[in-house]
């Protein structure tokens, strides 16, 4: 109860916050060039310097020249990126703008627009992400225009910075942050009482999803989800003699992969995920009631305490056992 | 720097105009006739040779017994030692390696080394280990756990009953329950400057430890200690090939699975019942393998993508099956089993204009088993005696279709909309075919300076070929049962999330999600359910050193299900509430003292709960069913010299969950052995200094 009661305060401080934070204005500019020029006027603009081609005199010692001082500038030197040495670097082409786009007149002040990535980027993220998908089309990123975040218009930028040594969306120590910062339910999903050890960082978001999408549902980084499973949990695989049918089909007809109030992340505990499919001639047909005022308890028979009907049926994946039929072997 | 004439420079000069992307940035349409690249020089280019990096050891305490601890300290140890790594060395002309290691030394650490010359070639050497732990104070009577076959004590005597075991009490040990896996792999890989790049990778995980069985005679149970003793190894290999405007690549992945025990035998503690059987033996899960070949596509034109996929594997697994206390000639020894399968994906991306674009994909993915059906004995260990049974090798196929569509009506404002169908073919089952049709809508609204939001709503309907329950698997089910994943059902979703930003530095997001599942034509089984989901999030940059954070998710699902105790209409209910809590806080500051000193502390609790109501007539619940999980991190970095930082951390976690179906002692049902109560209640604390060398 008194948690409750703390968890209402924080909530209602939230919302306080919120509601306080509507009357507060503070518009928000990207760049120099937004705070004259709308986003279809700064595309517009964009479009016509790429038509054009008006690449600068010297290319990256262009840039440098007025740039050079900003730390973030200079770090793309730390990464593969600012590579010098690579045939497949932006380095060895147009440099700075072969992302950037051509300089044209902005090195008169730095009032025209140049091609900016990331969230806060007012052009669109399709047009910030032509830039990267031309070199990076490969086989884990070739269903990106299909995928989930483009079409959630999220731009390469927002997850992956290249002026860095290292991207932290790279490093497994970081990789869920940045994931859980949009998909929030995953994030509790994560923290319930079973759950695979994403919390810990132990597994990713990326052991089973291909965040630039994929030919999968669900952009799964496996054809199936079993497969998926199966990449970690061969001995699931069989094929078994005994197979339990919706084991076999697919293993999220009972396991919620991401997090579970039950144990063994299951949607619902035994023995009532069992009921909901097995209502026979006999026992698997009664009503167990557990704690009741009549002196029955939870815990007091098979039926209900212990591993319930895992007692006795405890091959629930499949059995090998030449007598397996009822999981039992 | 001399300009080199390679792929990218040809892109550019390429007069050839591909892609999607004609409407964006891409490189290969970049006009570049009047670059002079002689000139660009890169004279300010700063990249360094050499080596960089750092070097991290640690050392770490832990104050707890509760193994399970050891699960968020990444060390079942009182003591353990760590060490981190990044270490970068660059070399001339492109040559370079790295060192990564994360916690090295404790149970869940990973290493990598790579070493090759960028864009040409590079050799990876891997390692990571991983460690679950569930409990170490489950207690048995039996001996030799880790074994294939657990004995009782010479001295046992079997009873009818537990609580009337004599040497039950006198017998017991505490057993660990926990997992580990070792991982090593070796990849390389190989880019020519055009088109052509193969990799071979291999990995070989080792998995030990035991997790809980049980073993069982007729309606008599013993939990057991099943014993993990795994070897699989992963063999990835493939050739790819891209050009300006298309991609494809040929993939083999095998996959070689090997259990060390192919059977876990017991002693029975009950006295015998059906067929005066005194032990048992439980198949352990059988060596396997799979392997699997796939063709992959890629293809751009002016305003289309196309991507595709075909894919052949087989899983196969022949081992040897377990005859010890069988007893019935076998119609063969292994079962041979195979099962082939089939995957085709088209997918098709295409911009009608601007503003405009089209998906549609398809989706075919057929599991067929070969395996022999034959007729298997089922022996004494239960009311089947002597029966005969077939085995039922499940078949299943796929089909997925979608059309979507996104329009941008405005710069801020985009409708998407969406119809998914999906049909499955089964065989042995309740039910052949069941048929799915999606109908979603999604609009995104970012035209306001400080508010971005998105609505999305969703309906969707399955149902399929006619429900047998009378029919072959199903000859002992209910004939008003409807299995939840074969049953009609009426899916309704709705998903809002907002985000608002009212100060530069100032975040809030917001979010909620309700979702309904309705098994419309189900009398017996899982009726209704309904899921509903909100949270809010909130971030702040107080300065340039100082961020804040909170959180708090709130989720709930209730499910209804209904069942028969007469074998005929419904006449028992059961209500399902899942709860979870989710709420936190943390802040950073950095740049303290003099820009040495940088202090981090996160909080967050989680509160996970279930309450199970079955009411016939008279009402019943499950008691208590919760997790509650308190964790702290707080950390301090000091940076002492130039290149030496001292860091400590601290960790709690207070962790208390219950289970009253499991509030046990080893006799407390009369016909189960059990291992007790093992529900956990502990605070946690581990302290860990750790010094970081910088090269």
């Amino acid at each position: 109860m008194k948690t409750t009661n703390q968890i209402n305060t924080l909530l209602f401080t939230l919302l306080c916050l919120t509601a306080s934070a509507l009357f507060l204005s503070n518009q928000v500019h990207a760049a120099k060039w937004d705070a004259t020029m709308t986003p279809a006027e700064v595309e517009a603009t964009l479009d016509k310097k790429f038509a054009e081609g008006k690449y600068s005199p010297k290319g990256a010692d262009s840039c440098l020249m007025c740039h050079k001082k900003s730390e973030k500038v200079m770090d793309l030197f730390k990464g593969v990126h600012g590579a010098i040495d690579s045939s497949k670097s932006p380095m060895a082409g147009l440099q700075c703008e072969a992302c950037h786009g051509p300089l044209g007149t902005h090195n008169r002040g730095g009032k025209e627009p140049m091609i900016t990535f990331g969230p806060d980027s007012t052009l669109a993220p399709d047009k910030q992400n032509s830039v990267c998908m031309s070199c990076h089309n490969d086989d884990k990123r070739m269903t990106w225009e299909s995928s989930h975040h483009a079409n959630a218009d999220v731009a390469c930028a927002s997850c992956h910075s290249v002026h860095a040594a290292h991207d932290p969306v790279l490093s497994k120590q970081t990789e869920m942050d940045v994931c859980t910062s949009c998909h929030t339910k995953q994030k509790a999903d994560m923290n319930k009482r079973t759950s695979h050890p994403m919390k810990w960082n132990q597994m990713t978001c990326s052991d089973c999803h291909n965040a630039h999408g994929s030919l999968s549902d669900a952009d799964l980084v496996q054809p199936t989800v079993n497969e998926t499973c199966y990449s970690c949990h061969a001995e699931k695989r069989g094929p078994k003699l005994w197979e339990h049918a919706p084991v076999t089909e697919n293993c999220v007809n009972c396991h919620n992969p991401h997090g579970s109030v039950n144990d063994a992340m299951l949607k619902t505990r035994a023995p009532q995920l069992c009921q909901q499919c097995h209502s026979g001639d006999g026992h698997t047909s009664s009503a167990y009631l557990g704690n009741t005022d009549m002196g029955s308890t939870v815990n007091g028979n098979a039926f209900t305490g212990g591993r319930s009907c895992l007692n006795c049926h405890s091959q629930v994946h499949g059995s090998n056992h030449p007598s397996g039929k009822l999981l039992q072997r | 720097m001399k300009t080199k004439l390679n792929i990218i420079t040809l892109a550019l000069l390429s007069s050839c105009s591909f892609g999607l992307f004609a409407q964006g940035y891409g490189l290969s349409n970049a006009k570049t006739d009047n670059v002079k690249f002689d000139a660009w020089q890169c004279k300010g280019c700063a990249v360094e040779t050499g080596t960089t990096g750092y070097v991290d050891a640690g050392i770490a305490y832990n104050s707890e017994d509760d193994i399970k601890s050891a699960n968020a300290f990444n060390s079942s140890n009182q003591v353990a030692g760590k060490v981190d790594a990044d270490i970068r060395y660059k070399g001339k002309e492109g040559y370079q390696a790295n060192v990564e290691a994360h916690n090295l030394g404790m149970d869940n650490g990973r290493l990598d080394i790579d070493v090759g010359k960028q864009s040409v070639y590079n050799i990876n050497v891997n390692y990571r280990s991983f460690a679950h732990y569930q409990s170490n104070s489950a207690l048995s009577p039996y001996q030799n756990i880790g074994s294939d076959y657990l004995t009782l004590p010479d001295n046992w005597v079997t009873a009818g009953s537990s609580p009337d075991m004599p040497m039950l009490y006198r017998s017991l040990n505490p057993v660990e329950l926990s997992l580990t896996r070792d991982r090593a792999g070796l990849g390389f890989e190989y880019q020519t400057e055009s088109l052509f790049t193969t990799y071979v990778n291999f990995q070989r995980e080792e998995k030990t430890g035991t997790k809980t069985t049980s073993g069982s005679f007729y309606n008599q149970s013993m939990m057991l200690a099943e014993p993990v003793d795994y070897t699989t190894d992963i063999l990835n290999a493939g050739i790819k090939l891209r050009g300006d405007n298309w991609f494809t690549s040929v993939n083999y992945t095998g996959s070689v699975f090997k259990n060390d025990n192919n059977q876990l035998g017991f002693d029975s503690a009950f006295n015998p019942t059906f067929g005066a059987q005194t032990t048992g033996y439980i198949a352990l899960d059988p060596d396997n393998e799979a392997h699997t070949v796939s063709l992959l596509g890629q293809y751009n034109m002016a305003m289309t993508n196309l991507s595709g996929r075909l894919l052949i594997g087989q899983m196969t697994q022949d081992q040897t099956l377990t005859t010890i206390g069988y007893g019935y000639p076998l119609p063969a020894n292994s079962i041979d089993a195979k099962v082939d399968i089939t995957g085709a994906t088209l997918k098709a991306v295409t911009r009608l204009n601007r503003a405009w674009r089209v998906n549609g994909s398809y989706d075919y993915n057929d599991r067929d088993n070969k395996t022999q059906i034959e007729q298997w004995t089922q022996i004494s260990i239960n009311d089947v005696t002597g029966e005969a049974a077939y085995n039922t090798p499940y078949d299943l196929t796929t089909h997925r279709a979608k059309l979507s569509s996104d329009y941008r009506i405005t710069h801020g404002i985009k409708l998407d909309g969406g119809y998914d169908f999906k049909r499955e073919e089964r065989s042995y089952q309740d039910r052949e075919t069941t048929d799915e049709d999606t109908l979603w809508v999604k609009v995104n609204v970012n035209s306001f300076d400080m508010w971005n939001m998105w609505l999305k709503g969703s309906v969707s309907q399955r149902d399929g070929s006619q429900y047998q329950a009378t029919e072959t698997a199903s000859s002992e089910q209910n004939a008003l049962l409807r299995r939840y994943y074969l049953a009609d059902r009426d899916r309704s979703q709705l998903e809002a999330r907002f985000s608002h930003t009212p100060l530069t530095d100032l975040t809030v997001d917001f979010g909620a999600r309700y979702a309904l599942d309705d098994y419309s034509e189900t009398d017996i089984g899982l009726t209704k359910s309904t899921d509903t989901y909100y949270d809010i999030n909130l971030h702040y940059m107080v300065n340039a050193d100082l961020s804040l954070n909170a959180f708090y998710n709130h989720q709930i699902i209730e499910s209804e299900q209904s069942g028969s105790s007469s074998f005929s209409v419904a006449n028992w209910q059961a209500d399902i509430e899942d709860t979870i809590d989710y709420v936190g806080a943390g802040m950073s500051y950095s740049n303290l003292m003099d820009s040495r000193l940088k202090l981090g502390l996160d909080y967050a609790y989680s509160d996970s709960d279930s309450t199970t109501q079955v009411r016939q007539g008279v009402t019943g619940d499950y008691g208590d069913y919760f997790a509650k999980v308190h964790n702290i991190n707080l950390y301090g970095q000091y940076q002492a010299t130039d290149n030496m930082s001292i860091r400590v951390d601290y960790k709690m976690e207070k962790y208390l969950d219950n289970d009253d179906a499991n509030d046990l002692n080893p006799d407390t049902i009369w016909n189960v052995v059990s291992f007790g109560n093992v529900d956990h209640d502990y605070t946690a604390h581990m302290i860990m200094l750790s010094m970081r060398y910088s090269l």
